[in-house]
């Protein structure tokens, strides 16, 4: 569809928000298109820029008036594709509000504009002795908005909790074009939580305009250490032990074999490329309880024939995180996409299904790499392809769904932390029933009765949600 | 915010090739993880995808692989980019933008009827030339008859000191513009070296330009015949040391550009010439009285840092002499860009207002900048900026 100056959703965008920050060049739209998970088919109808909720309430009674739907954007760092566009809707991208509008570093509350940068946020909070603790391994670039729609999660959220768990109210724009708060920056509300509803709901009920932050105090000490095993098995095993026993470390994380390489290859941080596996452990605290703790890590390994090399200072630590932090976007350098899984299974499971995984992937012949929160048992398998290889999509689908079936079935669940946009839609029935589905649309449309913001995502459309079948449902362009 | 975008451009002619003659593998690198977009300046800036590196490369991808034609706004997204390559060491899949770019800015040079660039930078290879013309330019600044800071122009002297050989174990490149407008820096640079105990060979007019803003603005034939010359002027085996930090990025990538042997050899020579002098660092001289009592805060030309990434040799030669502070904006451009801040004076100006911020913050009295563009850019907003060998220059005791 082309856009004229005389379109009257166009006049009526222009009316709210100057030309500048209303954009419809073709390019513009189809680059709006994509965030960072594979689908490369969404396209965008006008692209807003809004500063302010005002501005916001605007675009969304414009779009409510012609009609058209709405889809808010952030960084576009989603890896289900929760922010692509579908049908041309409304796109009101939230970069440009990104101020830190009030700290009280007392009652330890920051109010945030959604376009804020998470990392700009806690590097801002830096001179309070604070920082806001979800971590997403996207935390350089992703926004505080894009946080909330996700329930994003991150390394350190092992002992802390995701990001339900540090928001305290939201303010929201409803379809009706209403502006609400939901939550309460000095506590807790009375009554049912919408705040709790909304946070991770996708931008299917509203568009937040402000975000009231809880604030963490900077551990007074940490230890970081890096541990390698020979085998996939023995470094499961201890992270099993580690919390059996009764240590929270800060956060575990795991990365495989072929994901080592990438990393190291990017960053130098000393990563063993022979290792068979290596598992990042984070432990903080007062510093006594720390040193403990750390030396028991140590031990929990060596025990296991690991061997174990403790960060000496903030910068080695820094590059070892690094390294963690960048592993999805190293795999370029072995094959041009990747689709990646975000189940969650239990602890005890974790080498069982991660063995199944490589089995998995052989059959379809394809490769995998595997980085994740070991801590709390959320896989992120990797499947690399080159996209311009003929029929790999159907096999990447395929291992995709195996995967996911061999993570139902020992008690996980479908995503720990990335959404489930659109590429999980279609398998929300295994996981729920109808009664289930039904309950959460009826939620949705508690919210916005006519399905306008952000469309196509989470839900299965109601008839065909019986069966599951991943090609198929995916509105015609979007795989990509 | 909006970019400018080249004069001359025929629509036809834009629209009529598809192609954009990018190397498909390198086009097909980029996974969208988007770990790069807080590393571009003018994605910073405008928070706009198109603004970024990975929608300028999704864009490049739309015209390469889909068809589209070249527009407005295509150009906009390109011609926007400073291509200071921050984007580069933030990725981890090793995306390799600025040669991406390159390819791209010379297909659309080759589109562009008519591109003042064409006959400007040519100005740049002849020596004579453009010291002429820098005179004359000198004498109209002084009648104030241009607006030098909107043109992003500095002071340009009216007599510049001769420069004098007096040996051969380094090569000291000199350049175009730098030469004309800010010789006293190469004055400088030479009695470091000198005095670590070197003796410093000049070119002759063949080396007058090392072609780096001819090959930014895609006019590559131009940036082969200027290195093609250079190379010939630097003859022999000795190191090639240079104090821009962008002609050493285009230096020591002849080889890579002209795929020759000889030119991957020539590459090998050219070092920046704090990374040769930190080398040295035993053989440097003593701190005189005038050292250690300014605080520095060193600003890292994107060339040094992304390209050369050989930042870290200003701080280790600097700090003998200056009491040194990092900024805390990860090396983020200001804007400069070679002919940048005359092309696009809005996003250069907004982009290099972060980086004031940031000089505000380290409380710092002096900047230090190895490269004459970012000192141009950064002068012309009121800043106390000097190359960081004049301050070593100032600090060093020669007598002692
Ligand atoms: S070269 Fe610089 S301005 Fe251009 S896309 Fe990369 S980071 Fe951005
Ligand atoms: S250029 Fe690199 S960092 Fe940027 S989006 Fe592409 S893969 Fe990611």
């Amino acid at each position: 569809m082309k856009f004229r100056k005389a379109d009257p959703l166009m006049r009526d965008l222009r009316r709210v928000l100057p030309s500048d920050r209303v954009r419809v060049a073709p390019l513009e739209r189809s680059i709006m298109g994509r965030d960072a998970s594979i689908f490369e088919g969404g396209r965008a109808g006008p692209v807003c820029f809004p500063i302010s909720t005002e501005e916001v309430q605007g675009c969304v009674d414009a779009a409510r008036r012609h009609g058209r739907a709405v889809v808010p954007r952030g960084a576009g760092t989603g890896l289900a594709g929760g922010a692509v566009p579908l049908e041309e809707p409304v796109v009101v991208v939230a970069t440009k509000m990104n101020r830190l509008l009030s700290v009280d570093a007392d009652q330890r509350v920051a109010w945030v504009q959604p376009g804020m940068i998470n990392l700009d946020l806690s590097r801002a909070l830096a001179p309070y002795g604070l920082h806001f603790a979800p971590d997403p391994s996207s935390q350089q670039v992703c926004s505080l908005g894009g946080n909330v729609g996700t329930n994003a999660g991150g390394p350190h959220c092992l002992a802390l909790g995701v990001t339900s768990a540090h928001v305290l109210a939201a303010e929201v724009v409803l379809m009706s074009g209403e502006s609400v708060v939901l939550g309460d920056a000095d506590g807790w509300t009375p009554g049912l939580d919408l705040r709790g509803a909304y946070v991770g709901s996708e931008g299917m009920l509203g568009i937040t305009t402000a975000i009231a932050v809880r604030l963490t105090r900077n551990p007074p000490a940490v230890e970081t250490l890096l541990l390698a095993f020979d085998s996939v098995d023995a470094a499961a095993q201890t992270v099993s032990a580690v919390i059996a026993d009764g240590i929270v470390p800060a956060a575990i994380e795991m990365m495989d074999k072929n994901i080592i390489w990438a990393v190291e290859n990017f960053v130098g941080a000393g990563f063993p490329t022979d290792a068979a596996a290596v598992v990042i452990v984070e432990v903080d605290g007062l510093p006594g309880g720390v040193a403990a703790e750390a030396d028991r890590v140590a031990e929990l390994a060596v025990e296991r024939e690991g061997s174990v090399r403790r960060a000496t200072d903030d910068e080695e630590r820094a590059l070892i995180w690094k390294g963690r932090k960048s592993a999805f976007g190293a795999i370029a350098q072995i094959k041009p996409n990747y689709y990646l899984h975000d189940t969650v299974v239990p602890r005890t499971r974790l080498a069982e299904v991660m063995n199944q995984v490589y089995e998995i992937v052989d059959e379809h012949d394809l490769q995998v790499m595997n980085v994740f929160h070991a801590g709390d048992g959320n896989l992120h398998p990797l499947l690399l392809y080159d996209a311009r290889e003929p029929g790999i999509m159907e096999r990447v689908h395929a291992a995709g769904s195996a995967i996911i079936e061999a993570s139902l079935a020992v008690g996980g669940v479908l995503s720990g932390e990335h959404g489930i946009g659109i590429e999980k839609r279609d398998f929300m029935p295994l996981m729920f029933g109808e009664a289930d589905l039904d309950a959460q649309a009826r939620l949705r449309r508690a919210f916005d009765p006519e399905e306008m913001a952000n469309p196509g995502k989470v839900l299965p459309t109601g008839a065909s949600c019986a069966e599951v079948n991943a090609l198929g449902k995916v509105p015609e362009g979007v795989w990509g | 915010m909006t970019a400018k975008t080249s004069l001359g451009i025929g629509p036809e002619e834009m629209a009529s090739r598809s192609a954009l003659g990018i190397d498909t593998e390198e086009l097909a690198s980029c996974v969208s993880c988007g770990l790069c977009l807080p590393h571009c300046p003018t994605f910073r800036v405008t928070g706009e995808e198109w603004a970024s590196p990975r929608g300028r490369i999704s864009a490049m991808r739309q015209v390469q692989d889909h068809g589209m034609a070249v527009d407005e706004s295509f150009l906009a997204s390109m011609d926007s980019c400073v291509q200071c390559r921050g984007c580069e060491p933030a990725c981890p899949s090793g995306v390799p933008f600025g040669s991406m770019m390159e390819a791209t800015q010379a297909e659309l040079a080759r589109r562009r009827r008519v591109d003042w660039r064409r006959w400007g930078f040519r100005v740049l290879g002849h020596r004579w030339l453009l010291n002429q013309l820098s005179r004359s330019l000198a004498v109209v600044q002084r009648l104030r008859l241009v607006p030098s800071k909107r043109l992003g122009l500095p002071k340009i002297p009216l007599v510049q000191e001769r420069l004098r050989a007096t040996g051969n174990d380094v090569w000291l490149f000199t350049g175009c513009v730098m030469d004309a407008w800010q010789r006293s820096t190469h004055a400088s640079a030479k009695r470091v070296v000198e005095a670590a105990g070197a003796g410093v060979a000049l070119p002759g007019p063949g080396a007058a330009c090392c072609g780096a803003l001819s090959l930014h603005a895609g006019l590559e034939d131009h940036a082969h015949a200027l290195a093609a010359r250079t190379m010939k002027a630097l003859e022999g085996s000795v190191p090639i040391l240079v104090d821009s930090a962008g002609c050493g990025a285009v230096l020591k990538e002849y080889g890579k550009h002209l795929g020759t042997p000889e030119a991957v050899a020539f590459s090998e020579r050219v070092m920046d010439v704090h990374e040769w002098l930190a080398a040295q660092a035993d053989q440097l001289p003593s701190v005189g009285e005038r050292g250690q009592d300014v605080t520095v805060a060193i600003h890292d030309p994107c060339h040094l840092r992304h390209v050369q990434r050989a930042h870290q040799s200003v701080a280790d030669v600097l700090s003998r002499y200056a009491t040194v502070v990092t900024l805390d904006d990860e090396g983020l451009c200001c804007g400069a860009g070679g002919a940048y801040a005359a092309m696009q004076p809005e996003l250069a100006a907004s982009i290099r207002d972060r980086k004031l911020e940031a000089i505000n913050r380290s409380g710092a009295d002096i900047v230090a900048s190895a490269n004459p563009g970012c000192t141009i850019h950064l002068a012309n907003a009121g800043v106390d900026v000097r190359h960081p060998l004049e301050i070593v220059d100032e600090a060093i005791d020669y007598d002692g």
